[in-house]
């Protein structure tokens, strides 16, 4: 990093959070607006905090940081690379869900229940966002348990026996997980204060709790590490505590599939970093074992994934296992590995993404989901298809797609920390990963079409508002493979936050 | 702050009867009592808060939001999560005998680490403190005993009360560890709680529904 960023006051840290908010309670209470409303209102929400993520952007790029009530919200690069992943993503998402939830919610439990699904999209998203801009500690484990309740109905959604067996573990287990990043983060500020060091200033902001961490005695740290890794790692999906995760993932409607997958889980890895790597200078056996956690994530996540016969299941496994390399990545504390971490989360935000929602277009159009109900499918669904190959691509790591350089950057950040056993398991989860979801590809799109599968006698494409979402996340995914150097200038500052141990 | 002005027996006592209300929600075959035991239990949080609160006033917050959620709130949504139905609670996994004897060694156990073991925990002068000490004792203790419900009992709804008291655990050790925490803060994390047990009973509702049973071993649609 260059020199000191200025800091300078703003409202639009809590703008981009409240927006969402306001826009959920709305939604939620009135219930008898037309559908079509409801969804307006939605994408316009989204527009809007796409926005100003991007002047978020415009602005850290800058050396600006900015902040809002006494810095309990503070927004640098780190911060603003999340906005500006969640904000858009929603977007899509939001645009995805409309065709998507005329269809399932015209007959079952479900029906009539959009303005609940709406208005809890919404706190969802704004719930994220407010854990990507709070500086508060406790607060950032306020804000992430508030995204599991908001998610939790959305996750049991179609209140079937699937559904709620799935709703009941994802409520459960999270929170007795996150129960435990609570005792992680009030250790973290106890800490801080019993330094002694802080000179009259608040433990509770994280920004100050980075400049006395070093002061921290090292037991006190160690568990207070362990506490937050548990906690944090819980909702990240991080094995082994990742049981809950497949579940979720695979039996929420597909937009919220998309989110948890696409972007909750990164959110969680953001406040596992932002707390963690405040003690990496300290105590670098951490960074050691995050590798390690990292590598057994990635491969027992790609190993589950392979028996899987269920489409979205099998991605949720995969998601897993791409958490692993995140993990790797941000958990060696280097300026490279922080930057191959972060790098690999927006890229993989972007292709889990689309390939959540090709599965969704797949279940849309046949009513089917299993790998041996499915095939044939390349002439009636070409755009499906081709999307569902380019993210599949980009996910295995396959040049010239975005999935290909962030992985190359995390092997090389391994390799050169000396790692190498890491860098082979990083590159055979890769090989794996390529034969889990190209097979998975090639038997539904150009597979012989099962015989007596009950579905797809009249298949045919999806409607606009669902493919045009697809092609952008693809457009992108192959954008950023052929210029890698577009997010570098955010992505550099961001990872000089995380990189406490230099270059 | 000044610590001398701490009713320091009642204190203890207060902390010592917590712990049997913990072994109490946890060991009640009927529904019912435990979550009597667990009303009780969040009443003993409210005075023990409030006994604190003489020297730091910012507990007197803590306890007025304690008092809403835990000991109103959380027990109502529990009770009536339970109305209308058999509250005999489902078999757990570790039946009676051996349950107590591993709630026994865990009380100890706990309570003799974290008593020993505090400076580990807290590097504050505040916690060295002898009353200090026993808050975080009976904080871990509730919380390992609210993890032990939670992982051994077939019945969502003791799930919950087991849950609820892994809370407890936590949000008692705010008084030592964190005592200049803000009143946003806390009551973020308050309010959190109680969402958390509504939306939990809620689901568990429709796991009645469609199920016939509140039986987490019941729940097997979802496997790798």
């Amino acid at each position: 990093m260059s020199a000191e960023p200025l800091t300078e006051t703003s409202i639009v840290p809590a703008a981009v959070f409240l927006l969402p908010v306001l826009a959920g309670a709305i939604l939620i209470s009135a219930a008898r607006m037309s559908r079509v409303l409801q969804q307006w209102i939605s994408v316009l929400t989204m527009v809007l905090v796409s926005g100003l993520g991007a002047w978020m952007v415009y602005r850290v790029l800058g050396n600006v940081v900015l902040t809002t009530w006494k810095s309990e919200l503070r927004v640098d690069a780190l911060s603003a690379l999340m906005v500006v992943i969640i904000g858009p993503v929603g977007l899509l998402a939001t645009l995805y869900s409309a065709r998507y939830l005329d269809q399932h919610v015209s007959q079952g439990p479900a029906a009539r229940r959009t303005s609940t699904f709406y208005g809890l999209l919404m706190w969802f998203l704004g719930t994220m966002l407010w854990g990507c801009v709070t500086n508060n500690v406790i607060m950032l484990y306020v804000a992430i348990e508030a995204t599991t309740l908001t998610s939790g109905l959305l996750v049991a959604f179609y209140w079937d026996r699937r559904a709620l067996e799935a709703g009941y573990k994802y409520l459960m287990l999270l929170t007795i997980g996150i129960t435990f990043a609570l005792f992680g983060c009030v250790l973290l500020y106890a800490g801080a204060a019993g330094t002694n060091k802080l000179g009259g200033e608040s433990a509770l902001l994280i920004s100050n709790i980075r400049r006395v961490a070093q002061f921290i005695p090292g037991r006190t740290a160690a568990i207070t590490i362990a506490f937050l890794l548990i906690g944090f790692g819980t909702k990240a999906g991080i094995a082994p505590f990742h049981p809950w995760l497949p579940d979720a993932h695979a039996e929420a409607p597909t937009p919220i599939s998309v989110l948890l997958s696409g972007v909750m889980i990164k959110m969680s890895v953001y406040a596992l970093a932002r707390t963690v790597s405040i003690f990496y200078p300290t105590w670098t056996q951490v960074t050691i074992f995050l590798v390690a956690l990292g590598t057994f994530t990635m491969l027992l996540g790609i190993v589950l994934a392979l028996q899987q016969n269920d489409l979205k299941r099998l991605l949720a496994y995969s998601s897993v296992s791409q958490m692993g390399y995140i993990l790797a990545g941000i958990g060696l504390g280097t300026y490279l590995g922080c930057y191959g971490g972060l790098y690999h989360l927006l890229n993989h935000a972007l292709y889990k993404s689309l390939l959540f929602m090709c599965v969704g277009a797949v279940m849309y159009a046949t009513g089917a989901r299993r790998i041996s109900e499915l095939g044939g499918l390349r002439n009636q669904m070409p755009v499906t298809s081709a999307c569902y190959f380019l993210g599949a691509f980009a996910l295995a790591g396959f040049p010239p797609l975005n999935g290909f350089w962030s992985k190359l950057t995390i092997y090389l950040a391994l390799a050169r920390a000396g790692l190498w056993w890491a860098a082979g398991i990083a590159i055979l989860t890769s090989i794996l990963t390529m034969v889990v979801v190209v097979r998975a590809g090639v038997r539904v799109f150009w597979g012989a079409r099962p015989p007596n599968s009950p579905a797809h006698l009249e298949v045919k494409e999806v409607p606009a508002q669902m493919f045009v979402p697809m092609t952008i996340l693809a457009g992108l995914c192959v954008l950023l493979g052929i210029y890698p150097q577009v997010p570098y200038p955010l992505l550099d500052r961001a990872a000089g936050i995380l990189a406490t141990l230099g270059r | 702050m000044n610590p001398a002005g701490l009713h320091t027996d009642l204190i203890e006592t207060l902390s010592l009867t917590l712990v049997i209300t913990s072994v109490a929600a946890v060991e009640m075959r009927r529904l019912k009592f435990s979550i009597i035991a667990y009303l009780c239990q969040a009443l003993l949080i409210v005075a023990l808060l409030l006994s604190f609160a003489s020297v730091n006033h910012a507990l007197y917050w803590w306890a007025a939001t304690a008092f809403v959620t835990k000991a109103i709130l959380t027990p109502w949504f529990l009770f009536r999560a339970i109305r209308g139905v058999d509250d005999h609670e489902l078999k757990p996994v570790i039946g009676f005998g051996p349950s107590v004897v591993i709630v026994a060694l865990l009380m100890m156990g706990f309570f003799r680490l974290a008593h020993s073991k505090v400076a580990l925990l807290a590097p504050s002068g505040l916690a060295q403190m002898d009353v200090f000490r026993t808050n975080l004792a009976v904080a871990s203790t509730v919380f390992a005993l609210g993890l032990y419900a939670v992982l051994t009992r077939r019945d969502a709804i003791k799930a919950v009360i087991g849950l609820c008291l892994l809370e407890n655990g936590v949000h008692l050790s705010l008084v030592s560890l964190a005592p200049g925490l803000s009143e946003t803060a806390l009551f973020g994390v308050a309010t959190e709680v109680v969402v958390t047990v509504f939306l939990l009973l809620y689901v568990i509702g429709g796991v009645r529904q469609v199920f016939g049973t509140t039986d987490t071993f019941r729940l097997r649609e979802l496997r790798w």
